[in-house]
């Protein structure tokens, strides 16, 4: 698509009543959004859920939108708010929690025909085991976490993102790493993963 | 002996590759001969591979991603109709408040279920009480493109099947399906038109 054209140029667009405007930033985030929140809920569902209630309050928000910060950063912020409210409640309705881990992953990952069945099963065991030290994180750790390492954010957009200090990402990223080390570290040195 | 102070967040920078490049150069230099900060830069390594690995399993298909766009619509298109009850609710619970008695609360409840109908049907309230939101407006009338398009993906879709596999049955019941999201529009004259084809073996393709 022609990224000539880029994002805030097509939110003024918008924002002066062409429709199509929006439907061309969906198409450009829906996938990094949903990737995103996947990542941070690992629950299908949920996530799907999610990146709906992203565009929605996007949509609704936009036209009061200013160019302070890249539009992306701005989504991003969105996602994050929900992924964290959506963590937060789970923590109060424990139950939820339970649920979760029955969830089969499976479906969420993607499998490899040709390859040994024994052997993608265990690589899919050793993922779920990873993931779920992952989920071990604190909300903003894991916030951080991700954005940083997978949404290819500097610690300064991470920061914007976050409504945080470039000190306090780097702070949480520090704790993220060494927690998941902690967890790690003994699975790895026992070959379990 | 306490560990080297450098083997906390420098060590995870580094390995994160985060150090710009005038922290980089010093502290390559440091690892050549600090074994804590070595080991600790190695062990924070496979930190990230592994969870670079498994996050990297989890992938979002394709088709997950295809109903975004109206669902997001639809959602406006539901935030809307909300706006609008709640709305009607509240003037009529002044008005009911003005009269007690049994009587008064059945014909309250009567009138908000016909007004509920009528909003739903069409925008009664459009022009007066509530004032227009022209965001939702365009998520409607956006839904409605979605649906469109919907019914020409289906009726392609049923050409399609019945062009590479022949397959009358499932060509029917795909001509059935888009008649049924056609509901109201000119192109359920158009599949009736296909469907009585098909019945006497004269559909042709595109
Ligand atoms: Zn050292």
């Amino acid at each position: 698509m022609d990224k000539l054209i880029d994002d805030e140029m097509l939110v003024a667009q918008f924002q002066s009543g062409r429709q199509n405007a929006f439907d061309e930033l969906m198409k450009r985030y829906k996938s990094k959004i949903f990737s995103y929140l996947l990542r941070s809920v690992r629950n299908y569902e949920d996530a799907e859920d999610i990146t709906i209630e992203v565009f929605f309050k996007a949509y609704r928000a936009l036209d009061n939108w200013q160019p302070k910060a890249k539009f992306s950063t701005w989504l991003y912020k969105i996602a994050s708010n929900l992924a964290i409210d959506y963590h937060r409640t789970k923590v109060r309705h424990p139950v939820y929690a339970l649920e979760d881990m029955e969830i089969p992953e499976a479906h969420l990952v993607a499998t490899d025909l040709h390859s040994d069945p024994v052997q993608q099963v265990e690589d899919q065991e050793r993922g779920r085991i990873i993931r779920e030290a992952v989920d071990q994180l604190s909300p903003k750790q894991k916030a951080v976490f991700m954005l940083s390492r997978y949404e290819g954010l500097q610690l300064k957009e991470v920061a914007e993102t976050l409504d945080m200090a470039e000190g306090t990402v780097k702070i949480h990223l520090h704790r993220a790493v060494k927690r998941l080390q902690t967890l790690l570290r003994p699975l790895w040195e026992n070959n379990e993963i | 002996m306490p560990k080297c102070i450098k083997s906390g967040g420098q060590a995870i920078d580094y390995a994160a590759k985060l150090l710009s490049p005038e922290e980089e150069e010093p502290f390559e230099e440091h690892l050549k001969n600090c074994l804590d900060c070595t080991e600790a830069v190695q062990s924070f390594r496979t930190v990230l591979q592994l969870t670079d690995q498994a996050q990297a399993e989890l992938r979002v298909p394709e088709l997950a991603l295809q109903d975004i766009e109206m669902n997001v619509y639809k959602r406006l298109a539901a935030a809307h109709e909300q706006t609008l009850l709640s709305r009607v609710r509240a003037s009529i619970a002044n008005f009911g408040s003005l009269f007690r008695g049994p009587r008064i609360a059945i014909a309250s409840a009567i009138a908000i279920a016909l007004i509920t109908v009528a909003l739903l049907m069409g925008n009664l309230f459009r022009s007066e009480s509530v004032p227009p939101l022209p965001e939702t407006y365009s998520a409607v009338a956006r839904i409605e493109q979605y649906r469109q398009q919907d019914i020409q993906r289906n009726l392609e879709e049923a050409l399609i099947t019945h062009h590479l596999r022949n397959d009358a049955w499932d060509t029917e019941s795909r001509l059935y399906r888009m008649k049924e999201q056609a509901d109201g529009t000119n192109w359920m004259a158009v599949a009736d038109a296909h469907l009585q084809n098909l019945q006497s073996g004269t559909l042709d393709t595109p």
